[in-house]
C-alpha cells in the first residue's frame, strides 16, 4: 500500500491532523467518481499491466495527483485524457484510440455476429428448397437419419398425446 | 539422486508417449488389433512416470534441496511445507510438469474409461492425446528442465516462493484451471479421431460430451477460484482486470461454452456437425495459444512468467503442428459433410445456434482485445491499450442478447416450436422478473434505470425461467414429485448452471453499480462511516509469520444502529527473502455484501492509511460461477453418460427426446 | 466456396502464428514516445547543485545535447554513469534531469535538498559525471511533461530546443552506437557540427 502512503507524503503532511480524513477530498460525489473512474482507466506506463489506481509506481502516484489537481481545477474527463494521452500516448489509456485499424475491433465481431446468423438463414433455406424438391418429385429418397427423425416425431406426439 | 530419478521418469514418460502416439495409430490405419491393444496399458504407464517425476520433484522441495534450479529460485527451508508443494509449480518449469501431470492423467482416465468405445476409436483417440503428450513432455525436459541442478555451486537457502503465491489460492487455483485447460485435449482427440475416421454421426458427440463437460467443470471452478484469489489477496477489491493471462484462460472457457451446446445438437439432432468439431478443436487450440501467450512473452501481464525466446519458438511450433495440421485435416475431411437434419427458425436448434453465435462472437472480442494490441505494434501503426473499458463495453452488449435468450432457449423444443403455447408462461416470468428487480431496488431504496437494475431483469429473467421451466418439465411426468425422479440429471444440471449465471450476472451488475471506497488517514479509535458502517481503527501490532514480518490492524465495524457487525483482521507483511511487501485484505463476507478493508503503510503522527471498500453482492460472482460448475457436475452424474459404446443404441428415441 | 469455407480457420490460425512469431522478437514493453518532434515542454526548475540558478527551456538552445532523467537511488542509472562519463569525454553534450522520488530511500518521507546534494555529488566522483549540470524536477512536473515513465530515460533535444528521439531504459554501448549515436549525429550536423 505504498499508493496511499505516497500520496499522503505528497499532500498530507501539510495539512493539520484531524480525525479520520481522507486521503483525497473532492467537493462532491461526481468528481469522486470521475477520480475513480479515470484512474482505473489509465494505464501505468512503467508496470506490467495495472492502471494507476493499483500500481505504486512513482508515475503512477504522479499521474494520479495531475488527475486529481485537474479535476479539482474543474478539468473534464476529456481533458484529463487528452492531457495523459499527449504525454504519454495512446498506451497509457485503456480504452483504444478509434482509428480505421482499431474500427476492426468493434466491427469485427459485429461482422461476425451478422455473419453467423446469416449462414443459419441460408441453411434454413436450403433446406426449405431440398423439402419442395422432394415432396415435387414424390421419390421421397429419405436419408436413414430423416428416416428416425420421423420416426420421433410420432414418439414425441404420442408422448404429449398421452399426457 | 531423486531429482535424478525424476528426470529419468519423465525420460521414460517420453519415450511411453511417443510408443502411445506410434502404436495405436499405426493400429489404427493398419487394422492391427494387436497394436491397438497396446493403447490402454501405455496410456496408463505414461501416467505413472509422469506421477513419478512429479513426486521427485516435489520431494526436491519439501527437502528443500538447493542444488535443484527450480528448487534454488521458488522455495526456501522456512516456507511452509504445503506452500513448498505448491512452489513445486509456482515457475514456469514447475507448472509445465504439473500440465503434463493432469494431460497424463486425462489421458490415463481415457483409456479406462472408454471401455465401451470401439477399440479403433479409442486407440486413435489415446495416439493423438499421445502425440500432444509427446510436445509437452519434450518441451518440459528440452526447454524447461525442473529437475536442472546448480552442482558444484549451489546457494545454501533458497529465494522463496513468490509472496503472491503465498496463498490458500496458489493450491487450488493453477490444479483447477490446468485440468480444465487440458481436459479439452480430450475433446480435441475425439475430434480429431472423428475426423481421421470420417464419421460424424452423433456417437462421436455422445462419447465427447461428458469428457467435454468434465473439462469445462474444472475450468470453471480454476477461473472462479483464480477471481477469487485475485480479490482477497492484491488488495484493491478487483476480481477480474482482462488481463491477458485471464483472457487466455476465459476463451477456452467461452468456447467450451459454446461447444457443450454444440454438442448438445449434434447429439440430439445429427447436426452442426462440422461446427461442433471445429469448436472441439478451437477449444484445446485457445488452451494451447494461452499457454504460449503466458510462456512466450509477447505480451505484457502482470501474471506471466519470465519470457523466453527460445521457449516461444519452441511451443510456436508445436502450435504449428497440433493447430496447423488439425485444422487442415479439418479443410480438407469437412466438405464432404451435411447435416440432413431439418428444422424450423423457431427451433432449439436455432436457439442453440444463437447460443454459440453469441459465444462466439463474445470471444472474438477477448482475443482481439488481447491479441489487437500486437497486431497493432506489429504492423508498425504504434503502441495502444485495451483494457476494462473495451471488454466492459463490449460484454455490456452481448451480455443483453445473450441472457434474453438464455431465458427462452429451455422453452423451445427441437425442431419446431409452437409459439402460442410458449406466451402464457413467458409473460407471466416477464412480469416476475420485473417485480422481482424493481422489488429488490425498492428494498435497497435505490429504484432508478441504472445498470443494476439491468443486472436484475436479465438475471431474474434467466433464473425465473429456468426454475419455471423445470417446474414445467417435471408436471409433464404426471406430477411434480414424480417427475422430479424421472427428470434426466442432465437437466437438474442445466437448470443449475443457467441459474448459476443468472447469479452471476446479478452479482456483476450489483457490484458495479453500488460498490463503494475509500482511502483514509486513521489513528487509532478513528472512525469512519461508509455506506452505513461504522468502521474503528481499534489497534495496530507487529506481526511475525514463519518467512514475515509486519503488521497487523483490528478493525471494529458496526451498522447503522450500532450493533457491532465484525471485528476485521487485515495484515501488512513484509516477506524477509523476497523483500516485498504484501497486504492481506480483511474481509467480511455475506451474501448481499463484502466488508473489505487493507492495511496501509505508517504514516505520521501514529496514523495509518487503510482503504475501505462496501461491496454488495460481490458473493453472487463466485457463487454463480460455483453454481455453474455444481450444474456440470450433475450432468456428469447422468447415468445416460456411463452406458457408452454398443449399448447407446438401445437409448430409446423417446428417452431422446426428452433430454 | 463451401470448401474453401472450411479452409479459413487455417488461414486466420497461419496469419495468427506469422503474428506471434514476430511478436517473439519484439519488446511488448516498447512503448512509442509521443512527445518526441515537439518543442521541450516550458519549465522553471533550479539547478541541482546551485538552486538559486534557475534553467528556462530557452536557455538550452544552441547546441544538440542529450537530456538524461536520472536519480542516485535508481540503480540503472548508476551503472549508466560510467558510460556516459565516456560519451562526455569524446564530446557529447549531456544535461542531467534529477528525478525526485516522493520517498526517497536515502532521504526517507522529506525532501532535504543539501543531503540530496551530498549524495549527488558522491556518487558522480565514484562513477564518473557525465554532466554539464543537473536541473533537480523537484515534483517531477517536466518529467510528467516529457512522458517520463520512469528512470532512466534520455532525449536527444536538437539545437532549437526540440525533442527529436526518446529512449526509454539505459545507454549502453549497443544501445548508444545503433540507436542514439547516429539520432545524435545527425542533429548535430544540422547544429553544423563536423562529426
Amino acid at each position: 500500500m505504498k499508493i496511499i502512503s505516497g500520496l499522503f507524503a505528497l499532500f498530507m503532511l501539510s495539512l493539520p491532523v484531524l480525525a479520520t480524513e481522507e486521503a483525497l477530498r473532492f467537493d462532491n460525489e461526481a468528481q469522486r467518481q470521475l477520480y475513480q473512474q479515470l484512474t482505473a482507466e489509465l494505464r501505468c506506463p512503467q508496470c506490467q499491466n495495472q492502471n494507476i489506481a493499483d500500481s505504486n509506481a512513482v508515475v503512477s502516484v504522479d499521474m494520479r495527483q495531475k488527475t486529481y489537481d485537474m479535476i479539482m481545477q474543474g478539468s473534464s474527463r476529456s481533458d484529463v485524457l487528452d492531457y495523459m494521452i499527449n504525454r504519454y500516448g495512446n498506451f497509457v489509456h485503456y480504452q483504444p484510440p478509434l482509428n480505421r485499424y482499431t474500427l476492426l475491433l468493434w466491427l469485427a465481431p459485429l461482422l461476425m455476429l451478422l455473419g453467423l446468423f446469416a449462414l443459419q438463414l441460408k441453411r434454413r433455406r436450403q433446406q426449405a428448397a431440398a423439402q419442395a424438391n422432394e415432396q415435387l418429385s414424390g421419390l421421397a429418397e429419405e436419408q436413414p437419419s430423416a428416416t428416425l427423425d420421423a420416426e420421433l416425431d410420432k414418439l414425441i406426439e404420442q408422448y404429449r398425446s398421452k399426457k | 539422486m531423486i531429482a535424478e530419478y525424476g528426470q529419468l521418469a519423465l525420460t521414460f514418460a517420453l519415450a511411453l508417449s511417443v510408443l502411445l502416439a506410434a502404436v495405436p495409430l499405426y493400429g489404427s490405419f493398419s487394422g492391427n488389433q494387436r497394436a491397438l491393444l497396446q493403447a490402454k496399458p501405455l496410456a496408463i504407464g505414461l501416467f505413472i512416470f509422469c506421477l513419478l517425476a512429479k513426486l521427485a520433484l516435489v520431494h526436491a522441495f519439501l527437502n528443500s534441496d538447493f542444488t535443484v534450479i527450480n528448487v534454488a529460485t521458488n522455495s526456501s527451508s522456512i516456507l511452509p511445507w504445503y506452500y513448498q508443494i505448491t512452489a513445486s509449480f509456482g515457475s514456469h518449469e514447475g507448472s509445465m510438469l504439473l500440465w503434463i501431470l493432469m494431460l497424463a492423467g486425462w489421458t490415463a482416465l481415457v483409456a479406462i474409461f472408454s471401455k465401451g468405445l470401439p477399440l479403433l476409436m479409442q486407440g486413435r483417440i489415446l495416439g493423438v492425446l499421445g502425440l500432444i503428450n509427446i510436445g509437452f513432455i519434450a518441451f518440459s525436459l528440452f526447454m524447461s528442465n525442473p529437475f536442472a541442478r546448480s552442482l558444484p555451486f549451489y546457494p545454501v537457502e533458497g529465494m522463496d516462493l513468490n509472496p503472491l503465491l503465498q496463498d490458500f489460492g496458489m493450491i487450488i487455483h493453477p490444479p483447477l484451471l490446468y485440468m480444465g485447460y487440458v481436459g479439452f485435449a480430450v475433446s480435441f482427440a475425439f475430434a480429431i479421431a472423428a475426423l481421421i475416421g470420417g464419421k460424424f454421426d452423433s456417437t462421436w458427440a455422445r462419447w465427447a460430451r461428458p469428457w467435454t463437460l468434465a473439462a469445462w467443470l474444472f475450468l470453471t471452478l480454476g477461473i472462479m477460484f483464480g477471481s477469487w484469489w485475485a480479490y482477497h489477496e492484491l488488495g484493491w477489491g478487483g476480481w477480474w482486470f482482462w488481463d491477458p493471462v485471464e483472457n487466455a484462460s476465459f476463451l477456452p472457457w467461452l468456447v467450451g461454452t459454446a461447444l457443450l451446446h454444440s454438442l448438445a445438437v449434434t447429439e440430439k439432432r445429427g447436426t452442426f456437425k462440422s461446427w461442433t468439431v471445429l469448436l472441439a478443436l478451437a477449444a484445446f487450440s485457445l488452451s494451447l495459444v494461452g499457454a504460449f501467450l503466458v510462456r512466450s512473452g509477447v505480451l505484457v501481464s502482470v501474471h506471466s512468467f519470465a519470457a523466453d525466446p527460445d521457449r516461444g519458438i519452441f511451443l510456436l511450433v508445436f502450435l504449428l503442428l497440433v493447430i496447423g495440421s488439425s485444422l487442415a485435416l479439418y479443410a480438407s475431411r469437412m466438405n464432404s459433410v451435411r447435416s440432413q437434419a431439418r428444422y424450423q427458425l423457431f427451433s432449439r436448434e436455432v436457439m442453440l445456434w444463437g447460443n454459440n453465435v453469441f459465444l462466439l462472437t463474445a470471444t472474438l472480442v477477448v482475443f482481439l482485445g488481447t491479441l489487437f494490441p500486437l497486431f497493432h505494434k506489429e504492423l508498425g501503426l504504434g503502441t495502444i491499450s485495451i483494457g476494462e473499458p473495451f471488454f466492459n463495453q463490449m460484454f455490456y452488449y452481448l451480455t443483453i442478447p445473450f441472457a434474453l435468450l438464455l431465458g427462452l432457449g429451455p422453452w423451445v423444443r427441437w425442431k419446431q416450436q409452437p409459439v402460442k403455447p410458449l406466451l402464457g408462461p413467458l409473460s407471466l416470468i416477464a412480469i416476475a422478473s420485473l417485480v422481482l428487480a424493481l422489488g429488490t431496488l425498492a428494498a435497497m431504496q435505490s429504484v432508478q434505470a441504472n445498470l443494476a437494475l439491468l443486472g436484475l431483469l436479465l438475471g431474474a429473467w434467466v433464473g425465473l425461467s429456468a426454475l419455471y421451466e423445470l417446474y414445467q418439465r417435471m408436471s409433464q411426468f404426471g406430477s411434480v414429485s414424480k417427475g422430479a425422479f424421472k427428470l434426466h440429471a442432465s437437466h437438474y444440471g442445466m437448470t443449475i448452471a443457467h441459474i448459476g449465471f443468472a447469479v452471476l450476472v446479478v452479482g456483476v451488475a450489483m457490484t458495479k453499480t453500488y460498490s463503494v471506497e475509500r482511502d483514509v488517514r486513521m489513528q487509532l479509535n478513528d472512525s469512519i462511516s461508509l455506506a452505513g458502517y461504522q468502521f474503528t481503527l481499534l489497534e495496530v501490532y507487529p506481526l511475525e509469520g514463519a518467512n514475515y514480518g509486519g503488521e497487523a490492524a483490528e478493525i471494529a465495524v458496526h451498522d447503522k444502529n450500532g450493533e457491532f457487525v465484525s471485528q476485521l483482521h487485515a495484515e501488512k507483511r513484509f516477506y524477509t527473502i523476497q523483500r516485498t511487501v504484501m497486504t492481506e485484505s480483511a474481509v467480511h463476507a455475506r451474501l448481499s455484501r463484502d466488508l473489505y478493508v487493507s492495511l496501509g503503510e505508517a504514516l505520521p503522527d501514529n496514523a495509518w492509511a487503510l482503504r475501505l471498500y462496501v461491496k454488495p453482492f460481490v458473493r453472487w460472482i463466485w457463487l454463480g460461477g460455483l453454481l455453474m460448475a455444481l450444474g456440470a457436475l450433475v450432468a456428469l452424474l447422468d447415468k445416460r453418460y456411463r452406458r457408452s459404446g454398443p449399448t447407446v443404441s438401445a437409448v430409446t428415441p423417446a428417452e431422446q427426446a426428452n433430454a | 466456396m463451401r470448401k474453401l469455407m472450411f479452409y479459413l480457420p487455417l488461414a486466420l490460425f497461419l496469419a495468427l502464428a506469422l503474428f506471434l512469431l514476430s511478436g517473439l522478437f519484439s519488446n511488448p514493453m516498447e512503448r512509442q514516445s509521443v512527445t518526441t518532434d515537439k518543442p521541450l515542454p516550458a519549465f522553471n526548475l533550479p539547478d541541482l547543485m546551485n538552486p538559486e540558478k534557475r534553467w528556462q527551456p530557452q536557455q538550452l538552445h544552441g547546441e544538440t545535447f542529450l537530456l538524461n532523467v536520472w536519480g542516485t537511488w535508481c540503480p540503472t542509472c548508476n551503472a549508466e554513469l560510467s558510460y556516459m562519463t565516456e560519451l562526455r569525454e569524446q564530446g557529447v553534450k549531456i544535461i542531467g534531469l534529477y528525478y525526485v522520488l516522493p520517498a526517497d530511500p536515502v532521504l526517507g518521507e522529506r525532501f532535504d535538498l543539501a543531503e540530496l546534494q551530498a549524495d549527488v555529488s558522491n556518487k558522480l566522483q565514484q562513477r564518473g559525471n557525465p554532466y554539464q549540470f543537473n536541473i533537480l524536477d523537484f515534483d517531477r512536473s517536466l518529467a510528467l511533461d516529457l512522458g517520463v515513465s520512469g528512470a532512466p530515460e534520455t532525449f536527444i533535444i536538437d539545437s532549437t530546443g526540440i525533442v527529436r528521439a526518446h529512449h526509454i531504459g539505459d545507454i549502453n554501448p549497443q544501445v548508444w552506437r545503433s540507436k542514439l549515436a547516429p539520432l545524435y549525429q545527425q542533429w548535430r550536423q544540422q547544429d553544423g557540427v563536423q562529426p
